[in-house]
This record gives structure tokens, C-alpha cells and sequence, in this order.
């Protein structure tokens, strides 16, 4: 994205207007009743009105809350154990079967277990989006771990650095873009994953919203959550691509 | 040259390693579950056992085989569709500027989430879990499709128009088979993709299939047989990534084997 | 100061067997000597450097620098790659001083060397700047501060030059050769260029290529300070030149294999 110019970035508001524009006409013109499909201004209006109502709020911040803290938690074991597994060879030796191997196991499909040993609550879907958001950090982080060029640890040794002291020195800063690439991965993957697991069994939250609204025949309310994800996504994604810019000031331009 | 034999190694070859894993595992979950004995997980072994019963059992077996047969198709329809508009983005900056923002928009939307949804147009037939599974693939193939297209040279597409090569000629003659290894990426994440997205949207729609039977066993509270589907869903995500990875070497072994860093389930 | 002797390397080839590098070695490098090895590419010249910069463990033999046996990398001697392997994260600033902070300089201390480093590289006013936004020129240099800056007695160069530009070649090389003149360090160059290897040196080694072996030792008997001008007039020179010029020569790609 960065490397498009703003009249460029303004062109892709098109798409998105025609769409709107397109869905209002269809229903304005009755083509689709609006139990079926209501008009995008109904659905903004009660996504407006759900933004100042305090139980929507709670639902979108216990959401959060529970992305934000699978989040952390893959990334805490994603980094080292992704770092170690690239300098170490009998980490590597053990890690990259074990990754292989789980690396392609629909994580949904563990919720059920995860649901009998940890209960309904919190736990089992903070492991949930653990299990899926820790892998395209572990992958990315493994992957730039092993492509650091051996001669910028080879001159930060020359230069006195001990052998422990790279990895924190030179190996860890190197590897910073593909940790960032990866975390922009696994945030997507950890709002959509903490969505689903709400979705499937949940009292709370905006999976929850979305499933209570299907219960209750409420299509306008089903856009709401759906949105909100999105808006969720979005943001975190700019928050990242800022922090990129701050922290990878002198690496190459990558978009 | 140093630099190359000096490295780890940063690919993940396939062979025994990943066996050992898979016992590995097994045995790891045997020993939890006979040490701790928490409350109802079976552990592996009966896990195992289990196995025969689910695959034995006709309406299950047709339910999984069904499950697949609509993977496969929703697979199918999302690649026809996604290679070309990634090609296209890749190769011009305007269309790649029209269609952007509106898949960063849809990204992080759960396209299982929208089941509930495709249902009240669509009903509860094959058509909705197609379209999602169809919705749930795109992103990830059209996104490496855009990539691999954007990075093809310039100088080949030169020497193609010199020959008097059309535009659509090049993109299907040249682009193509340049942005192939990065398409392969994308469809690797596909698979995966397609196999979540139909779990969960069955999860969601409950009328049949292999998410239905594992999360209609949780609500009947048999607990071997939903440990037991858990490891044939992760054992036909594994089998999938290995069939996989075996076409992908057929077809561009020239390439190096990359896993890829984006499986988005949806 | 530098002893090589009977130093060889291996590696294992991808898919079985073995590969022989670089076969027995001898080789003695006095204080304050400029020693260049030339060679073919693929002679192990390189590994040759790795190994005495102890970054690569030789498979047999032995290295020892001032009498003590080399284990590991250490600030004695300083590596310059041919591709600068600057730290991308940190400035022109940040990569100079990164050595004296290791070596326990304050801040302070370490930038305001640095600071002096840089300008005497030529490249006052660039403190602030990524190597990303340097040329590559500008980019050598700043490796070469950020060696220097830790004082090593040796300087390992690993076709310190190889990756620029002609006319950015021969202006560092004389850049180079003013800064040896000053301080005089051990030097071990690798080179598959000869004039820069007869235009700098004192001694030249010559390998051969698989496995790489020493050819020859030639003795680089030019008066010091060198300018380049007045040297490509000197009928030695030339001699010297197209000595090891042919003793380089490859044989023809279909009698090699």
C-alpha cells in the first residue's frame, strides 16, 4: 500500500461505493426484501447506534480482549522458540517436524477438545487463537532467522560480541521485518479465529452478537458484528504498518 | 557459497522426521491423558480405535467424502476465478488500486461468519457452503497470485510484445508460468483454508458433513468420537499439505519449496 | 604474527560425499605485512580468510595469530566484506560505534570516536544516515570505519572492493593504501583482481582451484608510498602484472571437467 501514490489509494474507495451503491439499489428497487438483505443505510444507522450502546461495547471489548491475549501469548512463544529453532540445531532438529506437521491441522477443529479441558470460558478460545496465531509467527520468524546473512553476525563476533549476544544483538533485529510480516498475518488470523470460536459457543462477545441476531431473525443486526470485525482488522493492521515504519526506519521499503 | 552451506537451512523437507512427529505427539497425548486423567479426555489409544467405528459407519463415511467433494469443487471455482484477477492486478497498477482496498476491507471478516447470512439467500444446500469455501480460498490465491504476477520482469514481457505477442497471450504464456511458484504458495494456504472453512461453516449450518458430526458428538457428549474426528480432520489436513507439496514439486521443482507464512482461516 | 600451517577445510556435499576446499595450507604473515591472495573464483580464498578470522572452523591444521591458537572471532582482527554486511537497523553513526560500545565505551565516547571515524573515511555530515540510502562506495567505507574503529592489529578483506563500480574501486584502493601507509596493520586481502593485488601488496599468494592449494608466493619488490599514475609506467609492474596474470589463467572449461 505505501508504495501507492493517494490518488491511487482514493480510486480503491470506488469498488467499496459501487458495492454500497449496488446493494441500496437492489433493495430500493425490491429486487431483495429487506428481511433478506437490508439497505446498507439501515445496517450503518444500528452500526452507528450499536457504537454508543455500553453492551455492544463490552461485547467488541471482551472480543478484543480475548485476540489481544491470544495474541501476546503466540507471539511470547512464537519469536524465541522461532529464533532457537534456527540457531540451534537440535531446537531446529525437534521444531521443524512438530511445525510440519501441525502447521496444516485446521486448528478449529481442536476447539471441541480445547472446550472439554478448559470449559466455555476465556481459556479455550484464548488457547484457540494461540494455536492458530502462533504458527505464521513461528514460520516467519524461522524463516528470517535463517536468512540473516552469517556476515552480520560474523562482524558483530569480530567486533567482540559473544556468541549469546548476537542473538539478541544482531540475529533479533535482523529478523524484526519477517516478526512484523508474521504479526500482521496472525492478527488477521486471530480476529477471525476469536470470532468463530464465539460464533460456535459463546454467552459473549461479537461472534456471539452475530450468532444471538441469526437466532432472532434480526438481519440488520447481523451486519453489525460482522463490520465491527472488519473496522477490528483494519485498525490493527494500520497500527502495525505504523509501527513498521517506526521500527524498520532503515531496512528496505516492502509493502 | 560459504554462506549457503554455512546456513541451517531454512525449508522444512519432507520424510521421517514428520512421522516421529505425528508418534511423537500421540505418545505425549497418551501419557497426559493417563497421568492426569482429567475429566473425559480419552487418551490416544482409544482415540485410535475409536477410528475404525467413525470410518466403518456408512452415513459418517459418506458425510466426510461429501465434505470433500464440495472442498474440492469450492476449490476448484476459486482458482478459475482468483488466478486471473491476481494476474491482472499484478500486472496493472490501476486495477490493483481499484481492487485492493476492498479485500484489506474483507480480510479479516470470517467468510465462515457469513454462513448464517448466505443461508437465509441461498439456503442450507450445497450452493451456500460452496460460495463460502469458494470466499474463504479466494483471498490468499488471488493476494500470491498479485505478488507473483507484480514481480515477474519486465525485460520478458518486453521480448513477448516484440514478438508480436497479445496481451492476453502474455499473461497466460508469460505471467502465468513466472508467478506459478507464488500461485502454489497461495493455493497451499488454499487447501488449508478450504478445509477450515468447510468445518466451520458446517459447525455453523449444522445439517451435515464432517464438522457437523464432530460438534453434534460434543453436544451428545461422545467423547471418543470427537477426539476421534479431531484426528481424522488433522489427519486430512496433513495428508492434503503432503499431496500438496508433492504437485507443487512435480510442477515447479525448479522453485524452492517455501511454506507459506499466511494460513488465514476464514 | 599470523600462522597458518597445514590448514584445511571440507564440506559435505549436498546429497553425500565430500568436498576438499582448500588443501594444507602453509602460510606465515609477519607484523604490519599487506599479503594479498589471488585466485580463481571457487579457490577457497575466501575460506582461507574465514578461517583465520575464525569464523569457520578448518578441518585440519591450525591457525595461530601473535602465538595464540585462533578459536573464534575475536577484535584482533577485523573483517570488510565484499558485501559490507552493514547492520541495515542501525545508522552510518550506530554501525561505526556499534565495536566500541561492545568494547565498553560510553555513549559519549563512542560516538565522538566514531564521529572522528567517519570523517576521516570521508563521509562527515552522513552520521545520521541508513546504509540503505549510501552508495555503495559510501556504504565500504562505513564497513571499514566500523572495523577500524575497534583497533584491530589485522585486517581480514574479503574482496573488500568486488562489488563497485570501476571508478569507485580504484579511489578506495588508493583511500586504502593512505590509511595502511598511516598505521601500518597486518593485512590479509583476497582478490581475484591482480592489479589491485600487485598495486597494494607486499606479498601475493597465488592458489589454484580445486582443491585450492598454494601455487606461488610472489615477492611484490615496488618502492612505497605507490601512486597508481607513476606505477603503470614501471616496466616491474607490468612484469609483475602479466606474471601472475598468466599464472592465474584458467584452463579452457572443457579440459576442467
Amino acid at each position: 500500500m505505501s508504495a501507492l501514490s493517494r490518488s491511487e489509494g482514493l480510486i480503491g474507495i470506488v469498488p467499496i461505493l459501487a458495492l454500497l451503491l449496488l446493494w441500496q439499489a437492489a433493495v430500493s428497487t425490491g429486487m431483495a426484501p429487506p428481511a433478506l438483505l437490508p439497505s446498507p443505510l439501515a445496517v450503518l444507522a444500528r452500526f452507528a447506534q450499536n457504537m454508543a450502546d455500553p453492551a455492544f461495547l463490552a461485547h467488541a471489548g471482551i472480543t478484543l480482549y480475548r485476540l489481544f491475549a491470544g495474541f501476546l501469548i503466540a507471539l511470547a512463544l512464537g519469536v524465541p522458540l522461532g529464533l532457537l529453532g534456527a540457531t540451534n540445531r537440535g531446537v531446529g532438529a525437534v521444531l521443524k517436524p512438530l511445525v510440519r506437521v501441525l502447521a496444516p491441522v485446521p486448528k478449529i477443529a481442536l476447539y471441541p477438545a480445547l472446550i472439554l479441558s478448559l470449559g466455555f470460558g476465556d481459556a479455550s478460545k484464548i488457547v484457540l487463537v494461540v494455536a492458530d496465531a502462533l504458527f505464521p509467527i513461528l514460520l516467519a520468524t524461522y524463516q528470517g532467522a535463517a536468512m540473516v546473512e552469517p556476515k552480520l553476525v560474523w562482524s558483530a563476533r569480530a567486533a567482540g560480541t559473544s556468541r549469546g549476544g548476537t542473538l539478541f544483538k544482531v540475529i533479533l533485529p535482523a529478523t524484526l521485518p519477517s516478526i512484523l510480516t508474521g504479526s500482521r498475518i496472525a492478527l488477521v488470523v486471530a480476529c477471525i479465529v476469536v470470532f468463530l470460536a464465539e460464533m460456535i459457543t459463546s454467552t459473549d462477545g461479537l461472534g456471539y452478537v452475530l450468532v444471538r441476531a441469526v437466532r432472532n431473525f434480526q438481519t440488520v443486526e447481523m451486519f453489525v458484528p460482522l463490520i465491527a470485525i472488519s473496522v477490528i482488522g483494519l485498525a490493527l493492521n494500520g497500527a502495525l504498518a505504523l509501527a513498521r515504519r517506526r521500527l524498520l526506519a532503515g531496512f528496505p521499503d516492502e509493502d | 557459497m560459504s554462506g549457503a552451506l554455512l546456513r541451517a537451512g531454512g525449508t522444512l523437507k519432507p520424510g521421517l522426521p514428520p512421522v516421529f512427529a505425528c508418534l511423537g505427539l500421540l505418545l505425549v497425548w497418551q501419557l497426559y491423558a493417563r497421568t492426569l486423567s482429567v475429566g473425559g479426555i480419552p487418551d490416544a489409544l482409544s482415540t485410535v480405535r475409536e477410528l475404525p467405528t467413525i470410518l466403518g459407519d456408512r452415513e459418517s463415511l459418506y458425510d466426510i467424502l461429501d465434505s470433500l467433494r464440495r472442498m474440492a469443487i469450492g476449490f476448484a471455482i476459486a482458482l478459475a476465478l482468483s488466478v486471473p484477477l491476481g494476474l491482472l492486478m499484478g500486472r496493472s497498477r490501476l486495477f490493483a488500486a481499484l481492487v485492493n482496498p476492498l479485500l484489506m476491507v474483507s480480510y479479516p471478516v470470517p467468510k465462515a461468519a457469513l454462513m448464517p447470512i448466505i443461508m437465509l439467500w441461498l439456503g442450507v444446500g450445497d450452493a451456500s457452503k460452496l460460495l463460502v469455501i469458494v470466499l474463504g480460498v479466494s483471498l490468499p490465491i488471488i493476494y500470491h497470485a498479485y505478488q507473483g504476477a507484480r514481480a515477474v520482469e519486465e525485460k520478458m514481457l518486453w521480448s513477448a510484445s516484440a514478438m508480436g505477442m497479445s496481451g492476453p497471450a502474455r499473461l497466460a504464456r508469460i505471467v502465468l508460468p513466472a508467478a506459478l511458484p507464488e500461485i502454489l504458495v497461495g493455493c497451499r494456504t488454499g487447501i488449508v483454508l478450504a478445509l477450515i472453512t468447510m468445518i466451520t461453516s458446517e459447525m455453523i449450518a449444522r445439517q451435515s458433513g464432517a464438522g457437523n458430526i464432530l460438534f453434534s458428538a460434543l453436544d451428545m457428549a461422545q467423547y471418543e468420537t470427537v477426539y476421534a474426528m479431531i484426528l481424522v480432520i488433522s489427519a486430512l489436513g496433513i495428508l492434503l499439505d503432503v499431496a500438496f507439496e508433492y504437485v507443487r514439486g512435480a510442477l515447479v521443482g525448479w522453485s524452492e519449496p517455501r511454506h507459506d507464512l499466511a494460513p488465514i482461516p476464514a | 604474527m599470523i600462522a597458518i600451517s597445514g590448514v584445511t577445510k571440507t564440506f559435505q556435499r549436498r546429497g553425500g560425499g565430500t568436498h576438499l576446499a582448500i588443501d594444507a595450507i602453509d602460510l606465515d604473515i609477519a607484523e604490519g605485512e599487506f599479503v594479498s591472495i589471488l585466485g580463481p573464483s571457487g579457490c577457497g580464498k575466501s575460506t582461507l580468510l574465514y578461517i583465520v578470522g575464525g569464523f569457520v572452523a578448518p578441518s585440519g591444521g591450525s591457525v595461530s595469530v601473535s602465538g595464540r591458537a585462533v578459536t573464534g572471532p575475536g577484535p584482533d582482527r577485523g573483517p570488510v566484506f565484499q558485501e559490507f554486511a552493514l547492520f541495515p537497523w542501525k545508522t552510518v553513526l550506530g554501525n561505526v560505534a556499534y565495536g566500541l560500545r561492545e568494547a565498553g565505551l560510553s555513549r559519549r565516547d563512542a560516538d565522538a570516536k566514531a564521529t572522528a571515524l567517519i570523517a576521516t573515511v570521508g563521509l562527515k555530515g552522513y552520521e545520521t544516515f541508513y546504509p540503505k540510502e549510501l552508495s555503495g562506495g559510501m556504504k565500504q567505507r562505513v564497513a571499514i570505519a566500523r572495523t577500524l574503529a575497534y583497533g584491530p592489529a589485522i585486517l581480514l578483506m574479503d574482496e573488500p572492493f568486488g562489488a563497485l563500480d570501476a571508478h569507485t574501486r580504484l579511489r578506495l584502493q588508493n583511500e586504502l593504501l593512505q590509511l595502511w601507509e598511516r598505521d601500518r596493520k597486518t593485512v590479509l586481502f583476497v582478490t581475484h583482481a591482480v592489479e589491485e593485488a600487485v598495486f597494494l601488496s607486499d606479498r601475493v599468494v597465488v592458489m589454484t582451484r580445486q582443491p585450492g592449494r598454494i601455487k606461488a608466493v610472489v615477492d611484490i619488490d615496488l618502492p612505497r608510498p605507490r601512486r597508481r599514475d607513476e606505477l603503470l609506467l614501471n616496466p616491474r609492474y607490468q612484469r609483475l602484472v602479466i606474471d601472475l596474470e598468466r599464472m592465474i589463467e584458467d584452463p579452457p572449461e572443457e579440459m576442467r571437467a
